[in-house]
């Protein structure tokens, strides 16, 4: 007998039942907050953020590549980065399939870092995504977002002598330190173009990538096991070629 | 000016912030429902039954792969599920297995196996996995019950009288409706575990996470109404802005 309570199909059902009218709940107030996302003011973005790109230097309306709405996820590549972080490989690996989808809804869909372009398309053709990907040119624009740390607000995080393991386990798979790595911060910033004028619309970080972007995590809490990430072990997600190697 | 309200960058500050405290409370119930699926009462598959794979045939339990935990979509392709010559397999479902390769390498690292289930022959579902570019197992239940017992497909006579989808009583059921069936393997035995069906789907389909933060959300007037195979959109384009 495994160490979980087994039932007849009778109870199973029984209980997955309540469990549905719960779920159900929580997808239609999923809906509403959709729809207050939606209701969410735009804000002109008067900046001209430039970005380098594989067609030339451009600006954030030129990214929208003809569409109406541009997603854009800060992948954490930083300068001193020999390779990408790996959690944001694996958001990555959601992102990059939906592009054909997405451009269909009118949205435009690629990723922005501070690293030197070459690194983040060689890092690009080693993964197979087929995705734009943008260097940023300066730092203003994952900076204005919250995306991109200094060494100064940095410091008592690093000085803390408490860096989590998953930190310094990812900052390791970077090829960099972990000031290095924790100064870049991931996110999805959202936009929308109307008339010329580029307006910022939604914003999110941290656990709120998981709806849209951590696509793993919607089937692994549907599976018997879960999450199963326990707080004192480092993070499990690695890079989709560096599982076996892990 | 867009139609749209316009605020200043402080203005949208507040307003975002309201937000992400809703949004945090809904995660935090998602958080406690994944629990709850994990505390459901596990049910030991006593049927026996078969599938055919790449690599000859296997039972349930050889599904897993070594690992502990199963995922099967329930992917609705042949047997009365045609949507014409060219295009075999279901769109809807098409669109969720384009999510499938980018997880599967990240689930299978974390001792969860995710397989597709079809009743059509492999010889019918292969040429379509080609096309699509898929690398994801897809494996053909149509040598024993297992689609029908997990309610993803119906007999006839439940197409004219009534059906159980989705945990309810249904009239006028398709031949085949999506879902996701879960698996645990312990001590050489499966226990099914979970089942969703429907818009529980959803959650496995980034693109509407994607959609569902970006200006126009959904932008659909059912969910349907835009699908196309990601390889169609240029030739069957019904642009809609």
């Amino acid at each position: 007998m495994p160490d979980h309570r087994v039932g007849t199909p009778e109870e199973w059902q029984a209980e997955r039942e309540a469990l549905l009218k719960e779920e159900k709940e929580l997808t239609h107030r999923g809906d509403e907050l959709t729809k207050k996302r939606q209701e969410l003011p735009w804000v002109p973005v008067e900046k001209d953020y430039r970005f380098e790109t594989s067609d030339g230097e451009k600006s954030l309306a030129d990214l929208f590549d003809g569409r109406s709405q541009l997603l854009i996820y800060h992948f954490m590549f930083g300068p001193p980065y020999e390779a990408g972080c790996p959690v944001c490989s694996s958001i990555a690996d959601s992102i990059a399939p939906q592009v054909p989808h997405l451009g269909a809804r009118d949205t435009t869909a690629l990723f922005s870092s501070r690293g030197p372009l070459e690194k983040l398309l060689a890092y690009r053709d080693r993964m197979g995504w087929e995705i734009d990907w943008v260097s940023t040119i300066g730092s203003g624009f994952h900076r204005d977002l919250g995306f991109f740390h200094t060494e100064e607000e940095l410091g008592p995080f690093l000085e803390s002598g408490e860096i989590p393991a998953t930190v310094e386990q990812n900052a390791e798979m970077c090829g960099t330190d972990a000031a290095g790595y924790v100064a870049e911060g991931p996110g999805l910033s959202v936009y929308a173009l109307d008339d010329g004028t580029v307006y910022r619309t939604y914003v999110t970080t941290a656990r709120g990538l998981e709806g849209p972007a951590m696509a793993y995590y919607g089937l692994l809490d549907r599976t018997p096991k879960g999450r199963n990430e326990p707080p004192d072990e480092p993070l499990w997600v690695r890079r989709h070629d560096e599982y076996d190697a892990a | 000016m867009p139609e749209h309200a316009v605020a200043t960058n402080e203005e949208w500050q507040v307003a975002r912030k309201e937000l992400l405290d809703a949004e945090k409370a809904h995660m935090r119930s998602g958080d406690d429902l994944a629990r709850r699926r994990r505390e459901l009462p596990w049910v030991p598959v006593e049927k026996e039954y078969v599938f055919e794979t790449d690599r000859g045939t296997s039972t349930l339990a050889e599904l897993f792969e070594g690992r502990s935990q199963l995922l099967v979509y329930h992917f609705m392709f042949g047997f009365g599920y045609r949507v014409d010559e060219e295009n075999p397999g279901c769109t809807g479902c098409s669109l969720v297995a384009d999510h499938f390769d980018g997880v599967i390498p990240h689930l299978n690292g974390h001792a969860v196996t995710l397989v597709a289930e079809s009743l059509a022959p492999l010889e019918e579902l292969r040429p379509y996995k080609q096309r699509m570019g898929w690398r994801f197992p897809w494996v053909s239940s149509g040598g024993s019950d297992f689609k029908h017992d997990f309610g993803a497909a119906f007999t006839e006579e439940q197409q004219r009288s009534h059906a159980e989808y989705n945990f309810r009583e249904v009239t006028g059921i398709e031949p085949q409706r999506e879902g996701m069936s879960v698996f645990a393997l312990q001590d050489g035995v499966v226990h099914h575990t979970y089942s969703t069906y429907d818009r529980g789907v959803e959650r496995f389909m980034g693109t509407y996470g994607y959609l569902d933060v970006a200006p126009l959300g959904r932008n659909e007037e059912g969910p349907a109404d835009w699908w196309q195979r990601h390889d169609e959109y240029e030739t069957r384009k019904k642009e809609r802005r």
